[in-house]
């Protein structure tokens, strides 16, 4: 068979932007085959291709950055474990293993291996969080990980097509929710099985036996890019740290040394908490994940990434610490301290390279668990997503209730409300919890839960920031912290299972992001346009930005139109020159 | 070689009663009005018989269509009276919203979420980059407002609607000029009391308001696409319904017999009250034209599967045709703020033709990327400063400066000569951003140039069919746009396509797609139940009560309902599955429910490649298209003063193609001037005024009888080119 020429640019180009199409079509099939709202909601997933040794040539634009990026890594651990020999057509492997994947039992990658003319030629992947695994109700509270549901070590979940019945049925036993966890398993190999379709077809027309060689020359092309983007960033040593919730009160502390240095980064986090006795401990790979990404984010957004894309960067954390935990230390609640990572190494970076990277953000997504039962029906599990606002950047506004750094997706409440049998009170916009700036945080929300006709709840807020607000940068101010408490204010304790009276509404209200630069160098005139929408207070537009806006409409009034707010620029004036 | 009689057979069963007996049977008029011309097209059974273009007149639309048609008219010496059918698209919904010219509109929501227009989905559509930017808000929040009442998920009541809330805020939203209000409440799809509730209090305090509820716009679960489709559709109405008033009495005026129906985004039409009532089903109303033409040229030349391809100055689109028909989605996106981005827009619910809009056209710039490699748009030159070779300040290389250099284009026969183009500036251009960079020679950047915007081509149409559970391979490429023809056979080569069609009279296509289509018209019920659960009789029912509004509809537009026909499928899924597969269905039949699990099945395992789990299925909507009869007219063009018979040759010019070891010798000729049944072999080039069509070697370019070029590419094993000889 006659070979392409692999090192024609043209050649590599076009196949590499091709195996973007074929991810695409690889995650569409997932969203559309998946059971779980978890997952065709909110997008919990991962999607990948690899060569042959399991390497990494591309992602999915979906998805999220702790499930992509840790799937890297754990393919290697799926190609050990089955040599080519071992494996048949139609053979598709599965694990939940945190420690060789994304960090939580929940977790479940599946992987593909793709032939061609009979000889393994690459791998697909997805990684989806299962709606249940069994053992408690999501949450931190194991001090185990074996109380946090069913290990699944590398083993086949389809062998030549045909589904392993035997590890299907146990999975079936010990859920809760068999239809959506095994349906989304199916998803999984459906999605790797269009995408190892589209993958043989494009070997086909480019003639190609192996993509192996132009994987490698994507991967070399990546890992060059970005050391070029990080020798543009100035070298030295910068130190950051970054307080967190933790579980039950014990206060976390995340330190971190980036040193930057002849086109390398290396991120060291010794100085970190030690293992939590909880389940918010990261393992090395989720913390790999979230650092990877936040260093492509700021330095190199276009690079593509791949495994090439995660040479440059290297990444410590002492063993036995909160971001590298031990076997068997529970890991449930991993994202409530991984999803920090990316605030912590901005924080580095805007020291030196302020106008790429934003302030503080929300951060950790609020994941809350409900489970309950109504009278007469069979009783209900679900996964619940919220987000609060992003960190402002150097020219830009954050942006409100977006999530950041995950990926995922708002449940609608209609989707929500269909599948249990809880009622959503509100969602809306959380006013004055951005933090003020020149450019100001994004705002986080408020929204109240209710139960309707539920003789047992038990809910579960894997929640973050409740105590330690997200920090602005370079002069910006906090947003507002998180809460999660009842209709009379009284907070609730987060990250574990609470069983609550179903006639007591629950408030959550996910965090703002910090703002950007000094708030009495925003113009007056945003201030003004922030007061007429109701994202900031009048109160607050003084007090923050030193802004005097006056309110000159019918206060009994439903509609007020911004011609009714003024800005008082004498005023103005006088506040931000004292 | 195939010739058109056959396709004229039923010809007799179509004639309608008391229509004029002098022409080819029944004479339909089609006018599409796009951001720069207001194209018309006079068709009968024959095919095209008249054409005629004016500028658009954006400040009062109608009148460029009135006067277009006297005009057209009255040139060819019809009476409009003899007009039995006058079908119309318009850019005019879209380009309100991206220009933000519509009503001040207000939205009234649930208490309690009234900002979800702006919370959106909480989600970033792409994951690296920190400075994105999320669409403005049709409603700024001072008109978005907490209406007291709430339905649930099972549309029992949980508060009822607060009257007297709405009353004061209806008449304190008057007082502040506002026009327009949509009104979106949770669970409406399922029980819609409250938002009619609210619309009559509207209704009766300020009759001028224009009223949208979600209920009635787009009546579906998740809340966010709703209200956005829901607002939408407030906020162009009265302008949508200002100008269909006018359209209707200039049409009246002029004595067309029966008002224009109305384009839609899913190539169905609509009557003048139904399309005021949902402007925002029109958006797409021109491109639908545009892939109904594509349809019908594709049957016309015996290939009822193809890939249409328009490429223009900045995009190009691209829509899979099947058996006949294009293929409908349901979502769309528009006004996308940032860097073109997918997610960045505005969604809308709604039923349109599923055309994938790439970032790429002939004013797209090359550059090299991030790793070194060659990248194509989606940033665009636009017309101005342009390509380099216009000569207008534009310094970066563009896809229209790459086939310049290759000599696809002629420098002086741009526009037909209206403009010259500066090859030296192109050719630096590219040598110093892309050759240099790269070190490869000025004309394999410019190839490479053109051969990548054929992969990103190739590419998205790949993904296209794919999540259609289409096979791309081999799929004829009908081609439009002024840059489509030159990049046709490559694009065509990409997808391992052996013919591109490229039709006459591409400037007008929209206008004719539009009598392409049969009128039809679309219906839907949702049940959402288990299949497994339905009771026969009461789908049966629902069937009937649709096929019924369809045939109402119909003959009032003067069909008979011998000409009538119905199409039925369903929309199933495995339960706990988010997303459905629309699959046919026979009623009638007494085994339809296992004919609907088996062919539900095939569909599934045709798109994701596998079986789906051991789950029962269930059945979210009916839906039932009625359609009159499928027109016969072919898309002939007449021979008409512009053609010039007698030598087409032109001349010749070097062109480059590296299957011929790079530039060669290329005769080029004059596409008005070649005659029906005239074989050209590649490699050539055949020019008209528009475009340029690139006949690469080792294929064949055919005149066919209505004037279409179709190229039949060719393995090299069959075939001994004779450059550029005639046959």
């Amino acid at each position: 068979m006659t070979r392409a020429s692999t090192l024609d640019p043209f050649v590599v180009g076009a196949v590499s932007s091709r195996l973007s199409s074929v991810l695409q079509e690889q995650q569409t099939a997932l969203v559309n085959t998946a059971f779980s709202s978890i997952v065709r909601e909110s997008l919990d997933l991962a999607c990948a291709v690899f060569d042959s040794k399991g390497e990494m040539i591309g992602q999915s634009v979906g998805g999220t950055p702790g499930h992509i990026n840790a799937m890297a890594t754990g393919m290697h651990h799926f190609v050990s474990a089955y040599p080519p020999e071992t494996l048949d057509p139609g053979d598709v492997l599965f694990t939940n293993d945190p420690w060789m994947t994304a960090g939580q039992i929940n977790d479940i990658s599946v992987a593909t291996p793709v032939f061609r003319d009979g000889v393994l030629v690459a791998w697909f992947a997805t990684c989806c969080h299962a709606p249940d695994i069994g053992g408690r109700v999501l949450s931190a509270q194991a001090s185990e990980v074996f109380e946090e549901g069913l290990a699944i070590p590398i083993m086949k979940l389809f062998r030549a097509g045909q589904p392993n019945v035997d590890i299907v049925d146990v999975i079936r036993q010990n859920v809760r929710t068999p239809d959506e966890t095994i349906g989304d398993l199916y998803a999984q190999a459906s999605a790797n099985a269009v995408g190892a379709d589209s993958l043989l077809r494009l070997m086909d027309e480019y003639n190609l036996s192996s993509i192996d060689e132009i994987a490698a020359e994507i991967m070399s092309r990546s890992e060059i890019a970005l050391r070029e983007a990080i020798r543009a960033v100035p070298d030295g040593v910068y130190r950051s740290e970054i307080e967190c919730d933790g579980f039950d009160g014990e206060g976390l502390f995340l330190a971190l040394a980036l040193t930057v240095a002849d086109g390398e980064v290396h991120l060291d986090y010794s100085g970190c908490s030690s293992e939590s006795k909880s389940g918010v401990n990261v393992v090395l790979n989720y913390t790999k994940a979230y650092s990877s990404f936040a260093i492509k984010a700021a330095i190199a957004p276009d690079v593509p990434h791949n495994a090439g894309s995660f040479r440059p960067v290297s990444i410590e954390a002492p063993e036995g610490s909160i971001l590298n935990c031990r076997r068997p230390a529970p890991v449930a609640s991993r994202h409530s301290v991984g999803h920090y990572l990316p605030s912590l190494i901005f924080r580095a970076l805007a020291q030196i390279v302020p106008d790429r990277v934003m302030a503080e953000s929300a951060d950790a997504v609020w994941m809350t668990v409900f489970r309950g039962k109504r009278s007469g029906d069979q009783p209900f599990l679900f996964s619940h997503f919220l987000s609060g606002g992003t960190g402002a950047r150097s020219c830009k506004d954050g942006l409100s209730t977006t999530s950041f750094p995950s990926g995922l997706r708002a449940v609608p409440t209609e989707v929500f409300e269909t599948l249990t049998p809880m009622v959503q009170m509100r969602r809306e916009l959380r006013t004055d919890s951005g933090g003020a700036g020149e450019f100001r945080g994004g705002l986080g929300q408020a929204t109240t839960f209710h139960s309707r006709d539920v003789d047992s709840l038990l809910v579960n807020a894997n929640i973050e920031r409740t105590r330690f607000a997200a920090r602005g940068a370079l002069g910006g101010r906090p947003g507002l912290p998180g809460f999660f408490g009842d209709a009379t204010g009284r907070s609730l304790k987060p990250k574990q299972a609470l069983t609550v009276s179903p006639s007591v509404p629950l408030e959550f209200r996910p965090p703002g992001g910090g703002g950007f630069g000094d708030p009495h160098a925003r113009v007056p005139s945003a201030v003004l346009a922030d007061v007429a929408s109701g994202y900031v207070s009048q109160e607050a537009a003084l007090s923050e930005y030193g802004v005097v806006v006056r309110f000159l409409g019918d206060p009994n009034a439903i509609v007020r139109p911004p011609e009714a707010f003024v800005l008082d620029e004498d005023a103005t004036h006088q506040v931000r020159s004292s | 070689m195939a010739t058109p009689p056959s396709r004229r057979e039923d010809d007799g069963a179509r004639a309608m009663s008391g229509e004029s007996g002098h022409r080819s049977g029944r004479l339909g008029i089609g006018v599409d009005i796009g951001g720069t011309f207001t194209d018309m097209v006079v068709m009968d059974d024959s095919g095209i018989i008249h054409v005629g273009k004016l500028l658009t007149t954006p400040d009062e639309p109608a009148r460029a269509v009135e006067d277009l048609i006297r005009q057209t008219l009255g040139r060819a010496g019809i009476d409009p009276g003899d007009v039995s059918s006058f079908v119309h698209g318009t850019t005019l919904v879209t380009n309100a919203l991206i220009e933000r010219r519509g009503s001040r509109t207000a939205l009234l929501g649930t208490a309690g979420f009234s900002d979800i227009l702006e919370m959106a989905r909480e989600h970033r559509y792409d994951l690296y980059d920190l400075m994105l930017e999320m669409p403005d808000p049709l409603v700024p929040r001072w008109l978005r407002f907490d209406v007291p009442e709430r339905i649930l998920a099972d549309g029992s009541v949980l508060r009822e609607l607060d009257s007297a809330y709405v009353e004061q805020l209806v008449t304190e939203l008057v007082d502040h000029g506002v026009e327009a209000i949509a009104i979106a409440f949770l669970h409406s799809y399922k029980n819609p009391q409250h938002e009619e509730q609210a619309r009559r209090i509207i209704e009766r305090i300020a009759p001028h308001v224009r009223v949208s509820i979600s209920s009635e716009v787009v009546p579906e679960i998740r809340e966010y696409e709703r209200t956005s489709t829901t607002v939408v559709n407030a906020y162009v109405q009265r302008l949508v319904k200002q100008y269909l008033d006018d359209l209707k009495e200039r049409s009246a005026a002029l004595g067309l017999p029966r008002p224009p129906h109305i384009m839609l985004s899913n190539g169905g039409v609509a009557t003048l009250d139904t399309a005021g009532e949902f402007p925002v089903r029109m958006l797409e109303s021109g491109p639908a034209g545009g892939a109904l033409a594509a349809a019908a040229f594709g049957k016309a030349t015996g290939t009822p599967d193809l890939m249409a391809f328009d490429m223009g100055g900045t995009t190009a689109k691209l829509c899979m045709i099947e058996n006949g028909a294009p293929v409908v989605a349901h979502d769309f996106e528009v006004d996308r703020v940032y860097r073109m981005k997918p997610g960045s827009g505005i969604p809308v619910r709604i039923p349109v033709i599923d055309m994938i809009e790439i970032g790429v056209g002939g004013g797209s710039i090359a550059r090299i990327d991030a790793l070194g490699l060659l990248t194509v748009g989606p940033d665009s030159a636009g017309s101005v400063p342009g390509p380099v070779s216009y000569r207008r300040g534009g310094t970066e290389p563009t896809v229209t400066d790459a086939d310049l250099l290759l000599g696809y284009l002629d420098a002086t026969y741009f526009l037909g000569g209206e403009m010259e183009l500066d090859l030296e500036g192109a050719r630096s251009a590219i040598k110093k951003r892309i050759a240099d960079p790269l070190g490869v020679s000025v004309e394999e950047a410019a190839y490479g140039i053109h051969d990548s915007v054929n992969s990103s081509m190739a590419n998205a149409a790949r993904v296209h069919a794919i999540e259609q559970g289409k096979d791309p391979v081999g799929q004829p490429l009908f081609t439009s746009g002024g840059a489509g023809p030159v990049h046709g056979a490559g694009v065509a080569r990409a997808l391992g396509a052996t013919t591109v069609i490229c039709p006459a009279g591409a400037g007008v296509i929209s206008a004719a797609g539009f009598h392409t289509a049969p009128l039809a018209f679309d219906f839907v019920r949702s049940t959402h139940a288990a299949l497994d659960s339905i009771d026969g009789q009461t789908m049966r029912r629902e069937f009937a009560a649709m096929e019924a509004d369809g045939e109402k509809i119909l003959r009032d537009s003067g069909l008979r309902t011998a000409e009538i026909s119905h199409r039925h499928s369903a929309e199933v899924r495995y339960v706990g599955q988010g997303f459905e597969i629309l699959v046919p269905i026979s009623p009638e039949s007494d085994d339809w429910r296992a004919e609907l699990k088996e062919s539900y099945r095939r569909q599934y395992e045709l798109l994701y490649k596998r079986q789906g789990p051991d789950v029962p299925l269930e059945v979210l909507n009916w839906r039932v298209v009625s359609s009159g009869p499928a027109p016969a007219q072919s898309l002939r063009r007449p021979r008409n003063a512009g053609d010039k018979p007698g030598n087409a040759r032109k001349g010749t010019r070097s062109a480059y193609f590296p299957a011929l070891g790079g530039y060669h010798p290329t005769p080029v000729y004059d596409r008005y001037a070649l005659q029906p049944g005239t074989r050209v072999h590649g490699p050539a080039i055949v020019e008209e005024r528009e475009s340029t069509l690139v006949v690469p070697p080792d294929s064949e370019c055919v005149v066919e009888d209505d004037g279409t070029l179709v190229l039949h590419l060719l393995s090299p094993a069959h075939s001994t080119p004779q450059d550029g000889s005639l046959r």
